[in-house]
């Protein structure tokens, strides 16, 4: 389970958002929406200790009883899907999915681990085709099961289906919902489109501008 | 973790947006440049104090103005200078002039695509090897006499002309034209972009303005300040170059950069004083021509500005342009013959006069110089390569650091955009003498090492500054989202992002490798002799006579760099499919 307690974001002397509290159970996917400029990428960024230095944020996160805020980014086994697909142009997609598979695991599993993961795309004869060979729907697809392959203990999603057609939009929710499911992580969404919180079929929080109380 | 390999690590700030302490990049940023000025700063005091009278090795000790009494006194000094004023402010301005006619003529046309596209091997031809052709082709027995001859000129023997090596510096004007115009075209097609040259040329045209009259009246003025420091490259260098005017320069008296180099190597070491405040007067007629270019290039400004916004639609200086063209063309052409007829030399058994090609072929010529062939490609590709794949990693450890900083605006990564021009603006003969004294004392003199880190001195600004864009533009989210997928940052930085880089930077390497292949000076300074290269042996034996030979090494010296061009831009595109190509077999025979 993924909590944040008390999240604070002051940009300057501006504040941002204030004393954000929620909990993501495995399997399941927070979705945030609210207008651009509020602090969404920010959450994001923090989450995942990545944080510009031109911000101040406080709270504490906890991966089920572990705090999260004090570790570098690279001891945290985060997770992050962005709006670009990122599959490195020069590698082929087995390549890019075998990238992800943490090197401890033998030889031979890794290889299955990714052969399965292509099956799961329903592309098991494109192993050695460039990224540019696929689509577009195709790509987020391998990104994120690239992303999954690598075993992270939470998940980001910074807008993953803003840049694809919308008729495929449909289909990759879809599928992006049914395979944090299968890992069982806790994900966190952030968008603009209502659509895409409503297919994740999980909470939804709504970031109002922040209003200096009087 | 050991700690240097902690250090590398913050260098680079591979774990990305951590900044690395300001400490190591101050640090770094400052080792750097040390080993950039050091150098030049100790070759420049090497060069000031004798030309004082003060240089201890000969037992002086005590400063006087009698070198530059000797200097001022001296016949072939002032003859000197006045064929370097000649030749080194006319080329500049022919090339200039040339390189813009052209560019105004074929901009944006179909045909000139291609020729676009071949310029950057075109740069990366020696300019020794361009003289050598030239003189093959121009002077009184070379290929151009023979080709009209004897059914236009009547010539059954050789005529009596001087036209190559010429008193006035003509061939040697001609040669530097030739090298200097495409670098400046290069330069100027890069900047068309931010000048936004097509949408002024159509304005423009849908007012009535010719082609030509549009690029005189608004993009030339506008592209000019674009163009300036390459400019003042071209016009230091062409004041200051020894050994295109070795080849092709005239003699007796020669260029004051040869004066200088002969000055300098004279048996009598007495004269090393003279040469030094030769070299010192050199480089301050460098900053007065500089000044008097951009004096003048204010003053024509100021002289057109009314003329610009007359109205007219056409103009007769529009013609300058049509000249400048055809001469354009013309000099195309002889530079392509020159490069054609270094081959032809090389395989040459009998040529005798009028004949247009060689009556016999042979394989000989070079059969009988591989050996030395052998031991000058050696020193040259080994040479060229250390000090290229220093400059790559020097540059890329520099742009990293520039890229963690930018924003946060350090002063020293900016200065550091700056000094890296010093040793192009230099002139070599400047400095390169005083740096001997020091290499000296270090006893390094004659050592290959000290040959290496000249020749890198003079590969970095070009490795950097090819480097630089592509870099900074790099989509740096591919390498974060690496480094989250993989905790490897070292492994990640090489197997993504430099190898995303790669077209860049097989570009830089080439261009690097190309300036150290073409390197004259340097090497014969810092190897005293000991360590030739195809450069250095082309050159000296230039004069011998024997064609054959000259022409075997001076095509080798083309043929290395235009290789390494070929490879960087045939390479980069179709490695991954190589790559998998190779994979796919290899795993394929190995389950059979």
């Amino acid at each position: 389970m993924l909590s944040v307690n008390q999240f604070s974001l002051t940009l300057g002397q501006q504040p941002l958002i204030q004393d954000l509290s929620f909990q993501i159970q495995p399997g399941e996917v927070l979705s945030i929406m609210g207008p651009s400029g509020i602090g969404k990428s920010s959450l994001l960024h923090f989450l995942s200790g990545t944080l510009n230095s031109s911000l101040n944020a406080s709270g504490q996160v906890f991966l089920d009883k572990q705090t999260l805020q004090d570790r570098p980014t690279n001891k945290r086994k985060v997770g992050l899907l962005q709006q670009m697909p990122l599959l490195f142009p020069h590698m082929s997609i087995i390549e890019n999915l075998l990238f992800a598979i943490p090197a401890h695991i033998p030889h031979r599993t890794r290889q299955q681990k990714a052969q399965q993961a292509l099956e799961k795309l329903g592309i098991p004869d494109k192993a050695n085709a460039l990224p540019s060979e696929l689509s577009g729907g195709q790509q987020a697809r391998v990104a994120l099961l690239r992303t999954l392959l690598a075993e992270p203990d939470y998940l980001l999603l910074d807008e993953p289906f803003s840049k694809l057609d919308p008729a495929l939009r449909r289909d990759v929710r879809a599928f992006v919902l049914e395979q944090i499911r299968q890992s069982n992580i806790p994900a966190l969404l952030v968008t603009h489109d209502p659509e895409d919180a409503k297919a994740m079929q999980g909470p939804c929080l709504d970031l109002k501008p922040f209003k200096m109380k009087n | 973790m050991p700690f240097h390999q902690h250090a590398f690590l913050k260098f680079f700030d591979l774990e990305s947006r951590c900044f690395m302490p300001t400490k190591y990049r101050k640090m770094t940023t400052g080792l750097i440049c040390a080993l950039l000025l050091l150098p030049i700063f100790a070759g420049l005091v090497g060069t000031l104090l004798p030309a004082f009278h003060y240089f201890p090795p000969l037992g002086e000790t005590e400063f006087s103005f009698t070198p530059w009494q000797n200097l001022f006194s001296n016949t072939e000094f002032f003859a000197s200078l006045k064929l370097t004023l000649i030749t080194g402010i006319l080329a500049p301005i022919m090339a200039l002039w040339l390189a813009l006619a052209l560019l105004a003529w074929g901009y944006e046309k179909p045909f000139f695509r291609p020729i676009e596209n071949l310029l950057a091997p075109i740069l990366a031809i020696p300019h020794a090897a361009i003289a050598i052709g030239l003189v093959f082709l121009l002077s009184p027995s070379g290929w151009l006499v023979r080709l009209f001859s004897p059914w236009l000129t009547g010539f059954e023997r050789p005529p009596n002309w001087i036209s190559v090596q010429d008193p006035y510096g003509l061939s040697l004007i001609f040669a530097l034209v030739i090298k200097e115009m495409p670098y400046l075209l290069f330069v100027m097609l890069a900047s068309m972009k931010s000048i936004q040259a097509r949408d002024s040329l159509q304005a423009c045209q849908s007012l009535g303005y010719g082609r030509f009259t549009a690029w005189r009246k608004v993009l030339i003025p506008q592209l000019y300040p674009l163009i300036r420091l390459p400019l003042f490259i071209v016009i230091s260098f062409s004041l200051t170059v020894v050994d295109l005017a070795l080849i092709i320069g005239p003699n007796t008296p020669s260029t004051l950069a040869v004066t200088l180099f002969r000055w300098f190597n004279d048996p009598d070491l007495t004269m090393r004083f003279n040469a030094s405040a030769g070299a010192i007067s050199l480089m301050l007629i460098i900053i007065v021509v500089l000044a008097g270019w951009e004096l003048s290039h204010r003053l024509l400004a100021k002289l057109t500005r009314a003329e610009r916004s007359n109205g007219k639609r056409r103009g007769l200086s529009d013609h300058l342009l049509s000249i400048g063209t055809i001469l354009a063309c013309f000099s195309l052409l002889i530079g392509l013959l020159a490069l054609v007829i270094l081959p032809i030399w090389s395989l040459t058994k009998r040529w005798r006069f009028p004949d247009v090609f060689p009556a016999s072929w042979t394989w000989d010529n070079l059969e009988r110089a591989a050996p030395l062939l052998m031991e000058l490609t050696n020193n040259t590709l080994l040479i060229a390569l250390v000090s290229t794949l220093l400059a790559s990693i020097i540059s890329l450890a520099m742009l990293e650091i520039k890229r963690v900083s930018h924003g946060s605006s350090q002063p020293s990564s900016h200065a550091f955009d700056w000094l890296i021009y010093v040793p192009i603006l230099l002139p070599q003969i400047g400095f390169l003498f005083g740096l001997h004294v020091l290499l000296i004392h270090l006893n390094l003199n004659g050592d290959l090492i000290a040959v290496m880190m000249l020749h890198f001195l003079y590969a970095l600004p070009y490795v950097y500054l090819t480097l630089k864009n592509p870099y900074l533009a790099y989509h740096q989210a591919y390498l974060e989202q690496a480094n989250r997928l993989r905790p490897c940052v070292w492994r990640n930085y090489l197997t993504v992002k430099l190898a995303m880089l790669k077209p860049a930077l097989f570009t830089a390497f080439a261009i690097g490798f190309s300036v150290s292949v073409a390197q004259y000076l340097p090497t014969l300074i810092a190897g005293e002799g000991r360590y030739s290269t195809l450069t250095t042996e082309a050159v000296t034996r230039a004069a011998s006579g024997d064609r054959k030979q000259v022409g075997s090494m001076a095509l080798l010296q083309t043929l290395f760099p235009i290789f390494v061009f070929w490879l960087a831009l045939v390479v980069p595109p179709r490695w991954t499919k190589w790559r998998l190509a190779f994979k796919s077999l290899f795993i394929r025979t190995t389950r059979a």
